[in-house]
C-alpha cells in the first residue's frame, strides 16, 4: 500500500488517494506551507484582490442604477401619486401623543397621581405641536370657509383653539380628562368630498353637531370617536371636539407646501373610568374616505387606548 | 491488518458454502429459524456464528436409509400429507427470506426529518412558539407566524412525500422482477405424484427432477439416469456436473449425491429427498452472508451529505450569530426568534434536494430505457464515478453461447461466421470433406431445439443439451438446414454417450443411401483421442493413411485453435461392413461389439463464446475514460486470454510476463513483473498471494485477466480494487457473486441470466446483459454529476438574494425587502422546473474522454461552486432585487435615505400616520401594501436575474454560444418560471394568500441591467478560462 507512495514512480493506474487528515491547528495554520485555512497568504491576498475588484465594480454598477433612480424621481412631488402610487386614495388617521417606544402600542396610560407620567404625555404632544407653535417666517395664511382657497396656500393651524385642551391645561394629563389629537394623514394631491348633510351611519351627536353647524361650515371632514367594540358605552358618552368635530376643507389638498401643518382635532375624554383601558376608535368622514374597522385590513380610522388610574 | 481481515471475511464466505447439519433439529423444538423474525443484530451475529459451528453436514454420508429414518420418509411413497403440513408449518415455506427491508414507516420518516428537513422543522416549531407567544401576550396576534409555520411544516411533509413516493417507486420495479416465474416440483407424497410450488416443498419430501428444471430445495440424490446439473450459479463452474446416487467427497459441494436449490438440471433425470430448506440451503446462505455485508455510502449520497453539513453550517452559523447581533442591538427576544426562522428559511434551498431526486429520476429512466435498470437511484451517479470496472466474461463480455468458431479439414482451417447476426464470413460448403465432417457432427450429436420457436433466428434458439452440441446443432442447421429431418433418414441404432474416462461420443446409424446397406459409425471427442483411434484420414475427397506428416499437421491445427481458446473436437466416422454388421444387430453399448479403433479422422471444429458485438467498442471507451476494466471469469486462462485480447481488455502489443518470457526465450522469473502491462493471472495463484501481492498485482498491470477464479476470489479482488482508491463496478450472475456484488461500489446483476439472489444483491440490472450497456450508464452517470453541480450552482445563487435581505433588515433598520413566504415562492415555485431542466443538458465536451472523477477531490459542491454561487452571481443577484426594492420604495415616496432606521416605525401597528420624503402619511396597511409589493418585485427581479443565471449555469466552461440553447426542457423552464412568477403576481387573490401584489411592468425592468451583468461576467469569465487553462481563475472559479 505505501510503495508507491514517493513521488518518483507513478504508474498509469494511479487511483486517486484521499487527502492527509489534518489536525486542527494545522487547518488553522500549517507551518509546511505557511497556509492559513488551507491558503497561503499569497492565495489569499489574489482572492481578496478578486473580490475587491469585482465588489468595486458591482457597486459601480448599483450606484450607476440608484443614480438614475434619483434623477428619475422628483424632489417635490412623488413620482406616482393617488391611485397610481400605493399610498391609494384614502388617508387614515393619525394620534398623538404616541410614544415612541414602539412596544408600548397606542395605549395612553398614566396614573394622574404620578405627575411623572402625565408629564411623559405632555412632552410629546409639545414635541408634536412645536411645529405648529413656531410658524415664524412661514408665509401663512389665517384661512376660512369664506374665503376662496388657493391651493398653494398654507393655513394656519391655531393652536389657541383647543379649548381644554391648551398646552396651559397640560392637555388635560394633568387632570384625568386627557386630549387625543387627531389628525387626517397627508396624501399629496389628495381633495375631500365633505359630507355637508347627515348621513345614515353617522353616530347621533355627530349628525348633531353636522346639523347645528352653519351650512358654508360644513365643508369638513367629519371626525367621530366611539368605543372601538362597542361596550363600554357610558364611557364614551362625554367627548369634546377642539376646535370643531372636523377638519376644514380649505387645508386640503396636500401639495408638499414647504410649511404645510396639518389642521388637528384634539379630542378630550371626559373622566374617563379609573383604572379601565378605554379602547377608541376614531374615523374620519368624508364621502372619498371609505372606512374599514377590520383588524387587519384598516382603513379611513384609527385606534387607540386610553387607561388613567 | 487489512489484509487479515479480508482474509477473514473470504474464510467466512467460503465457511457460507458448506451446509450446515440438521436444522430440522433446531427447529423442532419451537426455536423460530427465520432471520426476519429475529431482532436484527442478534440474527446477523447467530447467522455468522451458525456458520462457522455447523460445519459439517452429514446428509451425504449416511446410508439411504438412515436418511429416510432422519427424514421419516419413503422413497417410492414420499411424506404423508400430514407429515408435510406439519414440517411446512414448523418450517415455513421453501422459499428464500428477502432481505431485511427497512419498515416502510422508517423510510418514511427518513424522508421526512433527514436532510434539511430537521431545520425546516426547527423553522416551524419556531413559528409555532413565536405565534402561541404573542397570541398569549397580544390581544391581535399577527398571524404572520402561525401562517409561516403551516407552510413551513407543509412543504417539509410535500417534500418528504414526494421523495417517499420517488423511492418507492424505484423499489416496485425491482419487486416485479421477483415472483416472475412461479417455480413448480414434482413431489410424491402418500405414493402420489404431485405438482406442488416449490415454496410448498418440505423437509424429507421426494421430489423428481428433470432436464431443464430448476432445482427447486438442497435435494439428495437416491436415483439418477444421466443427471447433470449446472452448478454455475453455486460455484462459478461452467461445466455442467454430472450427478448420482453415490456419495463420492466428503465436501458437500464436490460430492455426486447432492443438488443444490436454484442450480438447474441441465440432462437428465433424478429422484432425491429434499435435505434442507429455504434460508438453510447452501444458496439460503451465502444470499444470507451477502445481506450481511457492509455496502458503505454511494459516492453520490456521500456528495449530498457533504452539501447538506455545508449549507446547514452555514445557515446555523449565520441564524445564531445574527439571533446575537438582534440581541445586542436591543431587539425584543421575539424579534430575534423571527429573524432566525427568516435566516433558517433563506438558507436553505427548500427545493433542492428534490431537484436532485428529480434528476437521478430522470437520469434512471434514460437508463433504464438503455437497458440499465436501477435499482436505487444513488447508484445512477456511483456509475459516473466508476474507475474500475471487474467484469465477468460469459454472457456479459460474450455472447453466453458456444458458437462454432473454426473448422479443420482437408488440411485447412476454416472460420466459421461467429457474429451475432451473422454478418460474417462464409465457407465452401460444398467440399466432401465439409459434407463429412457435417455428416458427424449433425448426427453424433443428441442436442436438440426445443419446441415452440419456430419464429426465432436458428442462433438464438434455445437448446437442450450441452453448449458444444448446442454450437454444433447450430451450425449445422445454419449450414444444412433441418437437421432433424437428417437425422431421422439417417435413423440411430446405437449410442455411447460421452463421459469423461473414455472422451469420446459414438452412434451407430442407418445411412440415408438405401443401396448402401451398410451402417455408419460416428465418433467424436478430444481431438487427441479420436486421433488414436484413427487410422487414415479423409482429404479431399480421398481416404489416406494417417501418417506422420498427416499427424504433424492435425497437431499444428489443435495448437493453433486451442491456442485461441477454442474448446476443440476431433470427428471421425466408419462405415461399418454390413457382412459383420447386417441391419438387426444387435448393437451392446455397455460392452462394446462393434470397431472403435482404425477409424476414418475427418477433421476438427472448435467452438468459442464468440464476444458480444458492441463489447470492443465499449471496452475502447472505457479505456479512454480512464476507467480500468478487469476480467474476472472462471474459465481456462488461455480462453479467457483470447476473449480478453478479443475485445480488447488485453490491448494489441501488449504482454503478459509470459509473452515477455517465450519472446525473450527466458524463464518467467527471470522476467520482471513491472515490464508487463498486461497480466493474466490464475485462480490457484491467486489462492497464495497475500493481500499485498494483489495489490502489486493490481498497481503494476493496467490489463489485467483473473481466470479460472472462484466466486470467493472476486470478492478479493474487489476489496483489492477498492484499498487502491478505486470506485468498483462489479458484474455477475450467479449466487456465489452477490457478496461481491454488495461489497462492490456498485454491483450490476444480469436480467437475463442473473438468479434473483444477485439482483436483489445488486444495485443495477443490466436488462440485456450486454457490457456496452454498463459503458452507456457510466456515460449517463457522468453526465449526471455535471448537470447536478450545474443545477445546484443555479439553485444556491438565490440563496444570497434571499438571505442579505433579512441581514440588511436587521441591521439596517429597513422595512424587509423579501419576505419568507416569497422566499419559499422562489425555492419550490420558480426554481424548481429550471433546475430540474439542467438535468437535459447536453455534456459540453466528450465526457468519456477524461479520466474518472476523483471522489475526494472532486465534490459535488466545492468552494469554488460556493464562491461563484455566493461570492459573485448571488450578490449580483441581491443588487438587483435591492435596487428593485429602492425604485419602487423611491416611487412610491420613500427615498432610500429615507428608509434606513424606520424599521421600527414601519413595523408598528400603532403608528398609522409615517411621513415618507414627500411628507405623506402611510398608514400601517397602506405602508404594507407597499412592502409586499416589494417582496414581489425583489422576487421578480431575482426571477428575471435567474434567467440569466440559468443561462450561465449551462455550461461550466464552454461559450453559450457553443453550447446553444437546444435544451427544450430549459427553454421551457424560462418560459415556466416567468409565466410563473408572473401569475403570482397578477392573479388576483394573491394578496390574500401569499402577500403578493400585482406589479407595474416598469417595475420589472430594473433588475435587467444586472441581468446583463450576469450574463456578460460569466462569458468573460469562462472565456478566460478558456484561454488560460490551469490559470489562477479556473483554479478559484472552475467548479
Amino acid at each position: 500500500m505505501s510503495k508507491n507512495n514517493g513521488k518518483n514512480e507513478k504508474y498509469e493506474n494511479q487511483f486517486p488517494q484521499p487527502a492527509k487528515k489534518q489536525t486542527f491547528s494545522e487547518m488553522i495554520y500549517d507551518p509546511r506551507d505557511g497556509s492559513i485555512f488551507g491558503r497561503t497568504s499569497k492565495s489569499w491576498g489574489q482572492l481578496f484582490l478578486f473580490y475587491l475588484i469585482f465588489y468595486i465594480i458591482l457597486a459601480i454598477l448599483f450606484t450607476i442604477c440608484m443614480q438614475g433612480l434619483l434623477a428619475s424621481v422628483d424632489n417635490h412631488q412623488p413620482k406616482w401619486q393617488l391611485e397610481e402610487s400605493l399610498i391609494g386614495t384614502n388617508p387614515g388617521l393619525g394620534f398623538r401623543p404616541l410614544s415612541e417606544q414602539t412596544e408600548r402600542g397606542s395605549v395612553i396610560e398614566y396614573d394622574r397621581k404620578k405627575t411623572a407620567e402625565g408629564e411623559y404625555w405632555i412632552s410629546l404632544v409639545d414635541d408634536f405641536l412645536k411645529d405648529y407653535n413656531h410658524t415664524e417666517g412661514r408665509q401663512m395664511k389665517h384661512c376660512d370657509f369664506k374665503q376662496t382657497h388657493n391651493p398653494n396656500d398654507v393655513c394656519v393651524v391655531n393652536t389657541e383653539s383647543f379649548g381644554p385642551c391648551s398646552s396651559a391645561n397640560g392637555y388635560g394629563y394633568k387632570s384625568a380628562e386627557p386630549c387625543i389629537f387627531l389628525k387626517l394623514n397627508k396624501i399629496f394631491g389628495w381633495v375631500p368630498q365633505c359630507y355637508d348633510t347627515a348621513i345614515n351611519g353617522m353616530p347621533s351627536d355627530l349628525v348633531n353637531v353636522i346639523n347645528n353647524t352653519a351650512t358654508e361650515e360644513r365643508q369638513q371632514i367629519w371626525v367621530s370617536c366611539h368605543g372601538h367594540f362597542g361596550k363600554d358605552k357610558e364611557h364614551f358618552e362625554n367627548i369634546s371636539y377642539y376646535p370643531s368635530q372636523g377638519f376644514p376643507i380649505y387645508y386640503y389638498p396636500y401639495l408638499n407646501q414647504p410649511g404645510y401643518l396639518s389642521p388637528i382635532v384634539a379630542v378630550q375624554f371626559k373622566a374617563p373610568p379609573k383604572g379601565t383601558m378605554l379602547d377608541v376608535e376614531c374615523r374620519a368622514w368624508a364621502k372619498n374616505i371609505i372606512y374599514s374597522g377590520s383588524l387587519r385590513d384598516r382603513m379611513g380610522s384609527v385606534t387607540f387606548q386610553i387607561l388613567v388610574d | 491488518m487489512s489484509s487479515k481481515s479480508h482474509l477473514e471475511r473470504a474464510d467466512s464466505y467460503r465457511v457460507a458454502t458448506v451446509i450446515a447439519t440438521d436444522d430440522d433439529n433446531r427447529t423442532a423444538d419451537g426455536h423460530f429459524k427465520s432471520r426476519r423474525k429475529m431482532p436484527a443484530k442478534a440474527a446477523k451475529k447467530e447467522n455468522l456464528d451458525d456458520l462457522k459451528q455447523e460445519l459439517d453436514i452429514d446428509h451425504h454420508k449416511i446410508s439411504p436409509e438412515e436418511m429416510y429414518q432422519r427424514f421419516q420418509t419413503h422413497p417410492e411413497n414420499g411424506l404423508s400429507h400430514a407429515k408435510a403440513k406439519e414440517n411446512l408449518e414448523r418450517d415455513g415455506p421453501n422459499a428464500l427470506t428477502p432481505p431485511k427491508q427497512t419498515p416502510e414507516w422508517v423510510k418514511f420518516c427518513k424522508n421526512l426529518f433527514g436532510g434539511f428537513a430537521m431545520l425546516l422543522w426547527i423553522g416551524a416549531i419556531l413559528c409555532f412558539v413565536a405565534y402561541s407567544i404573542q397570541a398569549t401576550t397580544s390581544e391581535e396576534p399577527s398571524d404572520d407566524n402561525l401562517y409561516l409555520g403551516i407552510v413551513l411544516s407543509a412543504v417539509v411533509i410535500v417534500t418528504g412525500i414526494f421523495s417517499y413516493y420517488q423511492e418507492s417507486k424505484s423499489s416496485k420495479i425491482m419487486e416485479s422482477f421477483k415472483n416472475m416465474v412461479p417455480q413448480f416440483a414434482t413431489v410424491i407424497r402418500e405414493g402420489e405424484k404431485l405438482t406442488l410450488r416449490a415454496e410448498d416443498l418440505v423437509l424429507g419430501d421426494v421430489v423428481e427432477v428433470k432436464f431443464g428444471d430448476r432445482i427447486p430445495a438442497d435435494i439428495r440424490i437416491i436415483e439418477a439416469r444421466n443427471f447433470k446439473v449446472d452448478n454455475s450459479s453455486l460455484t462459478g463452474e461452467s461445466e455442467p456436473q454430472s450427478r448420482g446416487s453415490e456419495f463420492t467427497h466428503e465436501n458437500p459441494l464436490e460430492t455426486k449425491n447432492l443438488a443444490f436449490f436454484s442450480t438447474n438440471a441441465v440432462e437428465g433425470t433424478a429422484k432425491g429427498v429434499v435435505i434442507s430448506c429455504g434460508d438453510h440451503t447452501v444458496m439460503g446462505r451465502i444470499a444470507g452472508l451477502a445481506s450481511g455485508l457492509d455496502t458503505g455510502e454511494t459516492p453520490i449520497a456521500k456528495e449530498i451529505h457533504h452539501f447538506i453539513h455545508l449549507i446547514t453550517g452555514v445557515a446555523v452559523f449565520l441564524g445564531v450569530t445574527f439571533f446575537v447581533i438582534a440581541f445586542i442591538l436591543g431587539y425584543h427576544w421575539l424579534d430575534a426568534v423571527i429573524f432566525l426562522i427568516g435566516i433558517i428559511v433563506a438558507n436553505v434551498p427548500e427545493g433542492l434536494l428534490a431537484t436532485v431526486t428529480v434528476c437521478l429520476t430522470l437520469t434512471a429512466k434514460r437508463m433504464a430505457s438503455k437497458n440499465c435498470l436501477v435499482k436505487n437511484l444513488e447508484a445512477v451517479e456511483t456509475l459516473g464515478s466508476t474507475s474500475t470496472i471487474c467484469s465477468d466474461k460469459t454472457g456479459t463480455l460474450t455472447q453466453n453461447r458456444m458458437t462454432v468458431a473454426h473448422m479443420w479439414f482437408d488440411n485447412q482451417i476454416i472460420e466459421a461466421d461467429t457474429t451475432e447476426d451473422q454478418s460474417g464470413v462464409q465457407y465452401d460448403r460444398t467440399s466432401p470433406g465439409f459434407k463429412a465432417l457435417s455428416r458427424i457432427a449433425t448426427l453424433c450429436n443428441r442436442a436438440e431445439f426445443k419446441g415452440g420457436q419456430d419464429g426465432v433466428p436458428i442462433l438464438k434458439k434455445e437448446v437442450s443439451g450441452d453448449a458444444s452440441e448446442a454450437a454444433l446443432l447450430k451450425c449445422m442447421e445454419l449450414a444444412l438446414g433441418d437437421v432433424m429431418n437428417i437425422r431421422k433418414r439417417n435413423r440411430k441404432i446405437a449410442e455411447v454417450p460421452f463421459n469423461s474416462t473414455n472422451k469420446y461420443q459414438v452412434s451407430i446409424h442407418e445411412t440415408e443411401d438405401t443401396n448402401d446397406p451398410r451402417v455408419l459409425l460416428v465418433m467424436k471427442g478430444a481431438p487427441e483421442r479420436i486421433l488414436e483411434r484413427c487410422s487414415t484420414i479423409f482429404i479431399n475427397g480421398k481416404e489416406k493413411v494417417l501418417d506422420e506428416e498427416m499427424k504433424e499437421a492435425f497437431n499444428n491445427a489443435y495448437m493453433e485453435l486451442g491456442g485461441l481458446g477454442e474448446r476443440v473436437l476431433g470427428f471421425c466416422d466408419f462405415m461399418l461392413p454390413s457382412d459383420k454388421y447386417p441391419t438387426g444387430f444387435k448393437y451392446n453399448t455397455d460392452d462394446i461389439n462393434f470397431p472403435i479403433d482404425n477409424l476414418r479422422f475427418v477433421g476438427l471444429m472448435s467452438m468459442i463464446d464468440p464476444p458480444r458485438a458492441a463489447v470492443p467498442d465499449a471496452v475502447a471507451k472505457c479505456r479512454s475514460a480512464g476507467i480500468k476494466v478487469i476480467m474476472v471469469t472462471g474459465d481456462h486462462p488461455i480462453t479467457a486470454k483470447a476473449i480478453a485480447k478479443s475485445v480488447g481488455i488485453i490491448s494489441e502489443g501488449n504482454e503478459t510476463i509470459e509473452d515477455i518470457a517465450q519472446r525473450l526465450n527466458i524463464p518467467i522469473s527471470e522476467v520482471n513483473p513491472r515490464e508487463a502491462k498486461a497480466a493474466v493471472v490464475h485462480g490457484a495463484e491467486l489462492r497464495d498471494v497475500s493481500s499485498d501481492q494483489l495489490d502489486e498485482i493490481l498497481r503494476y498491470h493496467t490489463e489485467i485477466v483473473f481466470a479460472r477464479t472462484s466466486p470467493q476470489q472476486k470478492l478479493i479482488i474487489v476489496e483489492g480494487c477498492q484499498r487502491m482508491g478505486a470506485i468498483v463496478a462489479v458484474t455477475g450472475d450467479g449466487v456465489n457473486d452477490s457478496p461481491a456484488l454488495k461489497k462492490a461500489d456498485i454491483g450490476v446483476a444480469m436480467g437475463i441470466a442473473g438468479s434473483d439472489v444477485s439482483k436483489q444483491a445488486a444495485d443495477m440490472i443490466l436488462l440485456d446483459d450486454n457490457f456496452a450497456s454498463i459503458v452507456t450508464g457510466v456515460e449517463e452517470g457522468r453526465l449526471i454529476f455535471d448537470n447536478l453541480k450545474k443545477s445546484i450552482a443555479y439553485t444556491l445563487t438565490s440563496n444570497i438574494p434571499e438571505i442579505s435581505p433579512f441581514l440588511a433588515f436587521i441591521l439596517c433598520d429597513i422595512p424587509l425587502p423579501l419576505g419568507t413566504v416569497t422566499i419559499l415562492c422562489i425555492d419550490l415555485g420558480t426554481d424548481m422546473v429550471p433546475a430540474i431542466s439542467l438535468a437535459y443538458e447536453h455534456a459540453e465536451a466528450d465526457i468519456m474522454k477524461r479520466p474518472p472523477r476523483d471522489p475526494f477531490n472532486d465534490k459535488l459542491v466545492n468552494s469554488r461552486l460556493i464562491s461563484m454561487a455566493y461570492g459573485q452571481i448571488g450578490m449580483i443577484q441581491a443588487a438587483a432585487g435591492f435596487f428593485v426594492y429602492f425604485v419602487i420604495m423611491a416611487e412610491n415616496g420613500f427615498l432610500p435615505m429615507k428608509l434606513f432606521g424606520i424599521r421600527k416605525m414601519w413595523d408598528s401597528k400603532a403608528v398609522n400616520d409615517l411621513t415618507d420624503s414627500y411628507g405623506q402619511e402611510w398608514t400601517y396597511r397602506d405602508r404594507k401594501t407597499l412592502e409586499y409589493t416589494c417582496h414581489t418585485a425583489f422576487f421578480i427581479s431575482i426571477v428575471v436575474v435567474q434567467w440569466a443565471d440559468l443561462i450561465i449555469c449551462k455550461t461550466r466552461r464552454n461559450s453559450i454560444f457553443h453550447q446553444g440553447m437546444r435544451n427544450w426542457a430549459l427553454n421551457f423552464g424560462l418560459v415556466f418560471e416567468t409565466v410563473l412568477a408572473a401569475f403570482l403576481s397578477y392573479c388576483p387573490g394573491m394578496d390574500k394568500g401569499l402577500r403578493m401584489y400585482p406589479l407595474k411592468l416598469v417595475w420589472w425592468f430594473p433588475a435587467i441591467p444586472f441581468m446583463l451583468a450576469i450574463f456578460v461576467y460569466d462569458e468573460t469569465r469562462r472565456f478566460y478560462l478558456r484561454r488560460n487553462p490551469g490559470g489562477w481563475l479556473e483554479q478559484e472559479t472552475y467548479y
